[in-house]
């Protein structure tokens, strides 16, 4: 691809190059409404104006409160373009999440749509620290201003914010060992480098028709919103409905000519258990790429079956380096056991080390060191996390080179090919969401009626993954167990709630006195 | 129909508390109320309640967006 001489190295330039070269063609469409380039740009000019007249400063934190919807797009570049960094806050997560995130990082200003009016004035009314709320207008106390008054700004006066690599440009906030959500902190030099690599990698061209299913706050989401407008292709934004559906979800992947599709394994094999892939035709996808959870080979099988055409790719990556390895195939691969990781992509290297920090023998397992190009800032407001993250290869007195530590436990094949085999601590994923076990163990610990909690995944043999609590009761205590529920459900995202809890009598122990897991997944299943 | 079919999703399968009672007009899927599993085992719960099965080419948004989309279609399924 030619960018002819312009230089790229925001985000913005992004939509700024595609602006220029593809003017009208589609940059993003959601349900009925789409925007061009062209759109685009305009229209996040004339947020980013808005911003930065309201007084907004380079850094400052601007919440995203949205729905899956057009207006994402605009809100994240117009964010980006007035210099301020954007934070994703899922509408449906619990207000008292939402509220810590806000006050957290100071966010002053919520972009939403006349959508989440309802949620938002709820928000609102606890919430003393927000000054300007834009998408719908209001006559309450705090400022609004509706999408209509920000799309009719001139832009005569309008002057560019310089805006450099290292800026900060987002936060995306997972859960968090101790209870808090934590905030991992992209650069525009992060979030740039994963749109140029993956971009390459997958040999995005402006023909292409890329479907974002992840919301915003899961950062499969920066393929659709950075790699696809990086590379002027078009970038579908899947509605809410189907997410929920797979039959009308497989209609629209047909209808709208996905050539490449990113989602966690889940959506896919919900997709070909509905039996709606044998009703469209689906020879516009090359690629299908999956990350997020391992995909069950049976599962995986079916879709290479339906879709022989396609390239597929096992991405992996935790958000603090977004993507880092890949591992790429046609339909006429044959799996035994495993699909592996594969290999780290360019600009990217790695190390495996045992417990003492050590590198382990090839073959062996160890935790999965990265450093690259995509790696994320820190952790926001927690300098001591960000530190505990780190491993320095110390090259001379003065000179360092700064690897993540995943926590992932992998080991090299026979092959050379990297194998991921399971969090090193006791971090899982569900459905894609990565969910700190402690942290629901925490929340329920904090029920007066809960003498003793353990929380663990249960697979089902259907391939469903079932987020289990068994607990032991206080003496005397007669909670229902919906109560304990609707508890975890107030101070917990939902994707972290448990989707069952047993009450037992008491816990089976090992010999030194721990809580037998083993034992007591044997127990849950048998129940 | 409506109220047995709102007393399950209101009881067994929100995603969040809703602030006010789920009306049978509210969007299940577009609101965020139901997410996927949500909505897999409301149809459980319809199918062993009204002894029917739902076909999955029946499961699209046009039959399942609102509580009252579902008791039409369950209507039509029956008569």
């Amino acid at each position: 691809m030619e960018f002819k001489d312009k230089m790229i190295h925001t985000l913005p330039n992004c939509i700024e190059n595609s602006a220029r070269l593809f003017p009208n063609k589609e940059a993003f469409r959601c349900g009925k409404t789409s925007l061009s380039f062209q759109e685009l740009d305009i229209k996040t000019n004339q947020l980013a104006k808005h911003l930065v007249d309201s007084g907004i400063q380079k850094g400052d934190r601007i919440g995203i409160y949205m729905n899956r919807c057009i207006e994402t797009s605009i809100a994240i570049y117009g964010i980006l373009k007035a210099g301020a960094v954007y934070v994703p806050i899922d509408p449906i997560s619990p207000r008292t999440r939402t509220k810590f995130l806000i006050e957290n990082c100071g966010i002053q200003f919520l972009i939403t749509v006349p959508k989440q009016k309802k949620r938002a004035a709820k928000l609102l009314v606890e919430d003393i620290s927000l000054k300007q709320v834009i998408g719908f207008s209001d006559d309450s106390d705090i400022k609004h201003f509706s999408w209509e008054s920000i799309f009719s700004i001139t832009l005569e006066s309008y002057q560019r914010v310089n805006i450099l690599s290292e800026d900060m440009a987002y936060i995306i906030f997972t859960s968090g060992s101790t209870g808090d959500p934590k905030g991992i902190m992209h650069t525009h030099k992060s979030g740039l480098a994963y749109a140029q690599l993956s971009a390459s990698l997958y040999k995005l061209r402006p023909q292409d028709r890329v479907a974002n299913h992840a919301p915003l706050h899961f950062d499969i989401s920066t393929f659709g919103y950075f790699s696809a407008p990086y590379a002027g292709a078009t970038t579908v934004i899947i509605p809410d409905a189907p997410i929920s559906l797979p039959v009308s979800l497989g209609a629209l992947i047909a209808e709208e000519k996905i050539s490449i599709w990113y989602s966690v394994p889940l959506a896919l094999s919900q997709l070909l258990l509905s039996g709606v892939l044998d009703q469209h035709d689906y020879s516009a996808i090359r690629w299908v790429l999956f990350a997020g959870e391992n995909f069950t080979l049976k599962y995986l099988k079916g879709i290479m079956e339906k879709w022989p055409q396609a390239k597929y790719s096992n991405v992996y990556g935790p958000t603090e380096v977004n993507q880092c390895t890949f591992y790429n195939f046609n339909a006429k691969e044959i799996f035994k056991d495993y699909v592996p990781i594969g290999d780290v992509w360019d600009n990217t290297e790695y190390k495996i080390i045992d417990e003492d920090d050590k590198e382990v023998h090839k073959g062996e397992t160890g935790q999965l060191l990265i450093r690259s190009s995509t790696m994320m800032l820190g952790y926001w407001n927690n300098k001591e996390l960000t530190e505990k993250s780190i491993y320095k290869q110390q090259i001379s007195n003065n000179l360092e080179q700064v690897y993540y530590r995943t926590g992932d436990l992998v080991r090299q094949d026979n092959l050379d090919r990297l194998v991921f085999l399971g969090r090193k601590d006791r971090q899982v994923k569900v459905r894609g969401y990565r969910i700190e076990l402690d942290e629901i163990e925490a929340v329920l610990n904090d029920h007066p009626s809960i003498k003793e909690c353990t929380v663990c995944v249960l697979e089902k043999d259907n391939d469903q993954k079932i987020l289990t609590a068994a607990i032991i009761l206080t003496l005397g205590a007669s909670t229902e167990t919906n109560e304990l529920i609707t508890h975890c459900r107030s101070k917990l995202p939902t994707y972290a709630v448990p989707q069952r809890i047993d009450v037992l009598k008491n816990f089976p122990r090992t010999s030194s006195g721990k809580i037998d897991l083993t034992q007591i997944r044997k127990t849950l299943i048998s129940q | 129909m409506n109220e047995k079919l709102i007393k399950y999703i209101s009881e067994q399968l929100l995603n969040n508390e809703l602030e006010d009672d789920l009306e049978a007009e509210d969007d299940l899927l577009g609101d965020g109320i139901l997410d996927s599993l949500g909505m897999m085992k409301l149809i459980l719960y319809i199918e062993t309640e009204y002894e029917m099965k739902v076909p999955p080419q029946d499961m699209i948004i046009e039959n399942f967006m609102t509580v009252q989309h579902i008791s039409d279609y369950l209507a039509k399924q029956r008569s």
